[in-house]
């Protein structure tokens, strides 16, 4: 179980709020580009033959001589694309169990406001192919999304970039959160890409181990999902310099998110991700 | 400082390598991450592919370096010379004398002798010599104040005359050409003069210390005219007259208490009725608060057997015989029923009681005559055999004697493999068998003829009717051989000490008192031997003091008195501690912790 009872309580009355007008195909909650039906005053346009008589401001068709009809705001659903990297890098410290956490965390909160979800996972021997799990609009759906998440497979690569140039290409703008250690190659180009979306959230997972290693003494490194290998020297200096690194790296990072009109949240793995993360999302006014 | 092991300094050139191994590079180490990306294009100086590297000093191998230095230093022994009282080889001559007991010279003495041999080394040996009535060394070429301490431990002050000169003796028998050797007496100078005065190479140091003292000089038991008497001599001491208070134990029960009024350094005697068994145990102690040698407070005696023992001399008999029997105190001749008998060639009777049997037409059990030698003279007596002490027969001369086969007698006496006196035991009963006719040898004649006789006389009468000797505390109790058995001797302690079936002596009789002497067979039966009574030495209780004169003792001279002292055990305490430190350091990493926290 991924998330437990006591969360699933905590979190059932919030949901995600967007920051963008989306682009969506059902109705929903969140403000569209297009106009509907909502409560909420738009705009006035010249009366064309179809439209429906009751919107004509009469008063207004009197004062100036041409017909206006109302228009109101329309109200669509938030389309919510989960990108969980499952890749062999986030199989170090407890990045991939914290990184499933995180994705069953937005899930549920998208779930519980009533938005359109679905899951993507990274990892596999292409890194340009992703996987595409089930998707879901209702609390009902959590079971089966909840499922696929736990049993998703760890190992492999993948990059960030190609699910996002897809996500920006389609034809629905939705917002994107993105829960991965961002420790590809594409990193820089896939959160560029984000601005092509509705948004959303770049949820940052590192380990204790990355954010300060301990390593020590002449060492051959080795990547787990390439099998590049660097040569180091541990030394204190080399300590110091490898954490101003990983700092700018995640100021780098969120600098990036912004310009894309993403949130960003580094949250250190571990069992205390849920909340932290939560309290960071309710900071920003991701969720409310 | 100064090197007995120079040689081992060449070990420093071991630090070489393990400089050389702190330059070599290590290998570098595999470790998978989850990706390099952010290690990449790090400026993080990278070690250069060559198998060196400079030296960095680090604090491990600085305390790798100190460890390494600190054990080729112990190798190379350092050492440093210091003023020492002893000599490559001191001998240390402890009196236990009775005089010693008194105020606390005795405890001086030893105390002296601690501080003397407190540098007791491998270069500075030391022997200790007890001088007491028989010298004996305590320890010899000693190496370790444990082992002083030990000998030291085991001297205990007695009730006899120190036999200096045989001490001084003894530890001139310990001197060896390799090492000079240095007396230092601790005595308060016996009662004579050394036999060689000054002793060269010798310190003595005095015991002076002393105080108010009386004892109890004599006990004795006399029979006089039917009556018997104890007589009892108190001796003051002090220059004052004192009135000494004596309480007189008869077995265990007070028998009389008396004050005897003592004129200044002189004794008073008194004489005093008596009762008492044959056997009984008397004592006389002074009563009344402890003056400074409280040894010679206390004195023994015991009632000897009243009448004579009788000797029934059968056979042809000999007047040397019978002037032997009449001249040998306690015994008498009897014409039957004697304790002893003896039977002076002729046929052998029957060996109802002990018997000396001289040369009878038929041998006692046991013995069986092969053949006859004539002409033949003493070549053999048996070392150590009480029943010989005093006793010279290197000038009898045999006419002739029966040449025996007597397996489980003992030969006393012997010319080559003839045996001429012989002692056993038959149906339980001791007896002597003389191979030889007295008239046939020149023995008669001797000076030695009674005291053999008297000696002959006194064993075969056994312990039941034997002599109570009284002698001063040190003299050693002879012991009569009894086949078969084991002699156990108790002290006045009341502690049995076990000896050798062929011990002649017990000499450990330094403590004044009782001692009991039994026999024991190794089927369990138990023979009563001798009651030996050693009191303090009257001679001791006047603790006087002499100086014993020494050519210039070389004990405190700067000339020989250098002791090696090596400092290698505190170098290698020193450098066990480094390694301890270089453990913790390398293990622990100290700094490292430090810096995690603080990043923490």
């Amino acid at each position: 179980m991924l998330l437990d009872r006591t969360l699933r309580a905590r979190i059932e009355r919030l949901s995600f709020t967007a920051r963008r007008r989306v682009r969506a195909r059902w109705a929903g909650r969140h403000p569209s580009y297009r106009k509907g039906e909502s409560l909420d005053f738009a705009d006035y346009r010249e009366y064309t033959p179809g439209d429906d008589y009751r919107r004509i401001d009469h008063a207004l068709w009197a004062r100036l001589g041409t017909p206006l009809v109302r228009e109101f705001e329309a109200e669509e659903e938030l389309p919510l694309d989960v990108v969980v990297d499952l890749t062999q890098s986030m199989t170090f410290g407890q990045k991939a169990h914290t990184a499933r956490v995180l994705t069953g965390l937005v899930t549920y909160l998208a779930l519980s406001g009533g938005d359109r979800v679905r899951l993507h996972a990274l990892g596999g021997p292409d890194p340009a192919k992703w996987a595409t799990g089930p998707g879901g609009r209702h609390l009902s759906a959590w079971p089966r999304l909840e499922t696929w998440l736990e049993t998703r497979p760890e190992g492999g690569t993948g990059l960030l970039e190609p699910p996002i140039r897809a996500f920006a290409a389609g034809p629905v703008r939705g917002s994107v959160v993105v829960v991965s250690d961002l420790l590809t190659d594409d990193w820089e180009r896939a959160l560029d890409g984000l601005a092509g979306t509705g948004g959303g959230v770049v949820l940052h997972v590192l380990s204790p181990a990355e954010l300060s290693p301990d390593l020590a003494g002449d060492l051959e490194l080795v990547d787990s999902e390439t099998g590049r290998t660097v040569a180091v020297s541990m030394s204190e200096q080399a300590a110091e310099t490898y954490r101003a690194r990983v700092e700018r790296f995640a100021v780098d990072a969120a600098a990036r998110a912004r310009r894309a009109g993403c949130d960003y949240v580094l949250v250190p793995a571990g069992p205390d991700a849920a909340d932290a993360t939560l309290a960071a999302l309710a900071a920003a006014e991701v969720i409310a | 400082m100064s090197l007995l092991v120079p040689g081992a300094l060449g070990l420093a050139s071991l630090a070489l390598p393990l400089i050389g191994l702190y330059m070599l590079r290590s290998r570098r180490r595999r470790v998978t991450v989850p990706s390099v990306l952010l290690w990449e294009r790090l400026d993080i100086p990278v070690s250069s592919a060559v198998p060196w590297q400079k030296l960095k000093m680090t604090p491990l191998l600085a305390l790798q370096l100190g460890v390494l230095a600190l054990f080729v230093l112990a190798l190379a022994r350092p050492f440093v010379l210091v003023p020492s009282l002893l000599g490559p080889h001191t001998v240390v001559i402890v009196d236990t004398s009775g005089s010693m007991a008194m105020s606390n010279r005795f405890a001086d003495a030893v105390e002296q002798a601690r501080f003397i041999t407190r540098d007791v080394s491998e270069a500075n040996q030391v022997s200790i010599v007890e001088a007491g009535p028989i010298p004996r060394v305590a320890a010899a070429f000693v190496t370790s104040t444990e082992e002083v301490e030990r000998a030291l431990d085991g001297l205990a002050v007695g009730g006899g005359a120190a036999d200096l000169d045989a001490a001084v003796r003894l530890a001139r028998g310990l001197a060896t050409p390799d090492r000079p050797t240095n007396l230092v007496i601790l005595s308060d100078g016996g009662n004579e003069e050394l036999a060689a005065e000054p002793l060269v190479g010798a310190d003595h140091l005095g015991f002076v210390a002393r105080g108010d003292n009386l004892s109890v000089e004599a006990l004795s038991v006399e029979a006089v005219g039917g009556v018997q008497r104890l007589f009892l001599s108190v001796a003051n001491h002090t220059p004052i007259e004192r009135t000494a208070t004596v309480e007189v134990v008869v077995d265990g029960a007070v028998f009389d208490r008396l004050q005897v009024p003592v004129e200044a350094t002189s004794s008073t005697a008194r004489r005093l009725p008596l009762d008492a068994p044959p056997g009984a145990v008397i004592s006389a102690r002074l009563v009344g608060p402890a003056d400074a040698l409280p040894l010679d407070d206390q004195a023994w005696t015991v009632v000897p057997e009243g009448a004579d023992r009788k000797v029934e001399v059968v056979g042809e008999g000999s007047p040397f015989l019978a002037g032997l029997v009449d001249a040998v105190p306690g015994f008498a001749r009897a014409d039957g029923d004697g304790d002893v008998l003896v039977v002076d060639r002729g046929p052998l009777p029957d060996l109802d009681r002990p018997a000396w049997v001289i040369r009878t037409e038929t041998p006692p059990p046991g013995i069986t005559v092969r053949a006859i030698a004539r002409n033949l003279a003493v070549t053999y007596q048996r070392p150590g055999e009480p029943i010989l002490d005093a006793v010279d027969l290197s000038d009898v001369a045999v006419g002739e004697a029966q040449v025996v086969d007597a397996p489980d007698w003992l030969p006393l006496v012997r010319s080559g493999d003839v045996p001429l006196i012989l002692l056993g035991d038959v149906d339980g009963r001791r007896v002597v068998y003389t191979t030889f006719d007295l008239v046939h040898s020149n023995l008669p004649v001797q000076v030695a003829f009674p005291i053999l006789g008297a000696n002959l006389l006194e064993w075969l009468a056994g312990a039941d009717a034997g002599p109570v000797s009284s002698l001063p505390a040190g003299t050693p109790i002879a012991l009569p051989t009894v086949a078969d058995a084991v002699p156990v001797v108790t002290d006045p302690a009341g502690v049995d000490h076990r000896l050798t079936p062929d011990a002649a002596l017990y000499a450990a009789t330094s403590q004044p008192g009782i001692y009991r002497v039994r026999y024991v067979r190794d089927d369990g039966t138990v023979e009563p031997g001798p009651v030996a009574v050693r009191n303090f030495d009257p001679v001791e209780s006047r603790a006087g003091f002499r100086t014993i004169a020494t050519t210039d003792g070389t004990l405190t001279g700067a000339d020989t008195t250098a002791k090696v002292r090596e400092w290698a055990p505190w170098v290698i305490a020193l450098s066990l501690g480094l390694m301890a430190a270089e453990w913790w350091v390398g293990h622990q990493r100290p700094w490292r912790r430090r810096t995690k926290e603080a990043a923490a």
